[in-house]
């Protein structure tokens, strides 16, 4: 690892380059990372909570086409779909983001590449921003990173006082992208970026992921589950703002009897429908059940087919759910 | 606060209702809705300035809905509404959906709930509905605690947006929408939220033929988003809870509250208000001007 320090000055011209280059900068707005056209909108507030909702539609689109077709009288033509491989940069990504794209790579690379989301990774810098504020619904600590993890990051920025940050080179690929850019940074000086990373409060571990992987292997039809989605009301809040949640429905759409294209879209496993089989049968019919499988997907399903817990301790779920369901202190609670 | 407890607490061990819908705190500022079905667990309930969920919803949600028949006889469901939720019950008993005397309502006087939680009690983060609000008392109680006070003063900037978009040109409107809706993803939070978007399928999940397109794009979004302000029209009480739920923050109630102005200048008509009037819709007369069709 190596560390540079670079004034915020000095990272605003960067941005605005990076700008006039053509490329999307992203930054943390109000709801949303929101693409930026000009340096001076950009907050770098290490305080900040996390947006409403992740960078995610930016690697995974919540609607994509992924085919044309036309039909003639006897024959379907089928069209591919481009990808748009431009180059996005995501300045100030909180650290329970940046690893969102390499846990959901694991699932668009199993038993199918998925060429939209690779291509679109690929193009994808994200430059971190180390977390200096938590609140009641942030566990990131629990699901096995920090505020002040690099895990994702290609470059890390630590405020080290109002006007100067500390960058951390990650990975190669930040490496080449800040090449270009050498001339606005100085030399770093570890001992002063450690200093900061000390003093930052972590939130406390509010589960042990290991334990809670063992009980839910031992307790798929435990009481515990009844009744805990008596209040949720089954919407996809949960799902559509988590920056790992990837799951979604293929539908066709037409424009015409002649022509069409099929469509990618984001789905949420909390719809009543999303189990509903064509003879009328839903395996998943109350919502105790839906939960359960929110659930166990974050934390086993995933855990025992990747290795990796779908999770990053964002909150945004629980912050955000309309009738404040709180997925951590549910799962704290998946213990005997 | 140890009234309301105690209160609840006797209905159900008196076996008078089957569950009561409430709020509890989670955190100095904020409450999430509880379903008390044990007589211990009535310490629980609260009520505050915090307690934003419109709890009316669960009426028609089918595990709350099987509370009320889990002993003998049919029993009655308890809530803890706002008098602003009341409306919305109210609502719900015209058009069937629950009958009157299978609701005990435990209601407050009100004098207003903030915008979101985590907000102070002030004019600044007042509820955009409490600003005008005109139903400090209930119109319909079984239970009333409280006591009248007086409510945060502050500007109406919901209707102020309402009234610029009014002097907009109509492509300038589109766009203003436009530019709102593409943020929508489709989580249907503002359907799930919504006391009176109850059906049990909604016509946005009907995939043979599909009328609305399910994917969040310019088209299916404003398919969705205008569905949903005609199911509304004169049935939508404005609670609010759509904003609220919203997690793309699109303001969802400027649709709702203009067709409700809409509704009251065409037909003094405002949902919610009365269990001695049919609904809107159900008022149809063949007097009614041609041009209210579309």
């Amino acid at each position: 690892m190596e560390e540079k320090i670079i004034t915020k000055e000095d990272l605003l011209k960067l941005c605005d380059d990076i700008i006039a280059k053509g490329h999307t900068l992203l930054a943390p707005g109000i709801a949303e990372y929101v693409p930026v056209t000009n340096a001076s909108q950009i907050q770098l507030d290490s305080s900040a909570l996390p947006t409403k909702a992740s960078y995610k539609s930016y690697v995974f689109p919540k609607a994509e086409p992924i085919l044309y077709y036309k039909r003639s009288k006897n024959d379907v033509q089928l069209i591919d779909a481009d990808v748009d491989g431009k180059k996005i940069i995501v300045l100030g990504a909180k650290p329970c983001d940046t690893n969102s794209i390499n846990i959901m790579r694991h699932l668009f690379n199993w038993d199918y590449e998925d060429k939209f989301f690779d291509l679109r990774q690929k193009h994808f810098i994200i430059i971190g921003l180390m977390c200096n504020s938590f609140d009641d619904y942030c566990f990131c600590t629990s699901v096995g990173s920090s505020p002040v993890s690099e895990e994702g990051s290609d470059l890390f920025l630590i405020p080290l006082d109002e006007e100067t940050f500390a960058l951390r080179i990650v990975t190669e690929k930040g490496d080449e992208f800040i090449q270009q850019y050498s001339g606005f940074l100085k030399e770093g000086d570890e001992t002063r970026s450690f200093a900061v990373i000390e003093k930052v409060k972590h939130p406390e571990k509010a589960f042990d992921s290991k334990q809670v992987h063992e009980w839910l292997g031992n307790n798929f039809e435990s009481p515990k589950w009844d009744g805990i989605g008596n209040v949720c009301l089954s919407c996809a809040q949960c799902a559509f703002v988590c920056p790992v949640c990837h799951c979604f429905d293929i539908v066709d759409e037409d424009y015409s009897y002649s022509e069409g294209r099929r469509m990618k879209n984001w789905d949420g496993c909390q719809f009543g429908h999303f189990t509903l089989h064509a003879s009328g049968h839903n395996p998943r019919d109350i919502q105790s059940k839906r939960y359960r499988q929110r659930v166990n997907h974050k934390f086993r399903y995933y855990v025992d087919k990747f290795g990796q817990i779908l999770c990053t301790g964002c909150g945004r779920c629980s912050r955000g759910c309309p009738v404040s369901i709180d997925i951590k202190e549910i799962v704290a609670n998946c213990k005997d | 606060m140890e009234e309301l407890r105690k209160y609840a607490k006797e209905l159900l061990e008196k076996g008078e209702v089957a569950a009561v819908i409430g709020y509890q705190q989670v955190n100095e500022r904020r409450t999430k809705p509880i379903i008390v079905t044990d007589p211990a667990d009535a310490t629980k309930l609260v009520f505050n300035e915090y307690c934003l969920n419109n709890l009316s919803v669960y009426f028609t949600r089918a595990r709350i809905r099987s509370l009320m028949r889990t002993k003998d006889k049919p029993t009655k469901l308890a809530i803890t509404a706002k008098p602003c939720d009341v409306h919305s019950i109210i609502a719900l008993i015209q058009e069937n959906q629950i009958q009157r005397n299978d609701v005990h309502i435990i209601s407050f006087y009100c004098h207003g709930v903030v915008r979101d939680f985590g907000c102070e009690f002030s004019g600044d983060y007042l509820a955009s509905k409490c600003i005008t609000c005109e139903t400090h008392k209930p119109l319909y109680y079984d239970k009333i605690f409280g006591e009248d006070k007086v409510t945060p003063q502050a500007s109406d900037k919901s209707l102020a947006k309402i009234k610029e978009l009014e002097k907009m040109s109509s492509k300038e409107r589109f766009d203003y929408f436009k530019s709102e809706f593409d943020k929508c993803i489709k989580c249907y939070a503002c359907r799930a939220v919504c006391p009176l978007c109850y059906c049990q399928r909604c016509i946005t999940d009907k995939t043979i033929p599909r009328w609305i397109e399910s994917s969040s794009h310019g088209r299916g979004n404003f398919a969705w988003n205008i569905v949903r302000a005609f199911h509304l029209s004169g049935r939508c009480t404005g609670c609010g809870e759509c904003d609220r739920a919203c997690p793309m923050d699109i303001p969802l109630s400027l649709i709702n509250r203009r067709m409700a102005m809409e509704v009251k200048d065409l037909f003094s008509f405002v949902s919610g208000r009365s269990l001695e009037t049919p609904t809107l819709v159900g008022s149809f007369d063949k007097k009614d001007n041609d041009e209210i069709f579309m």
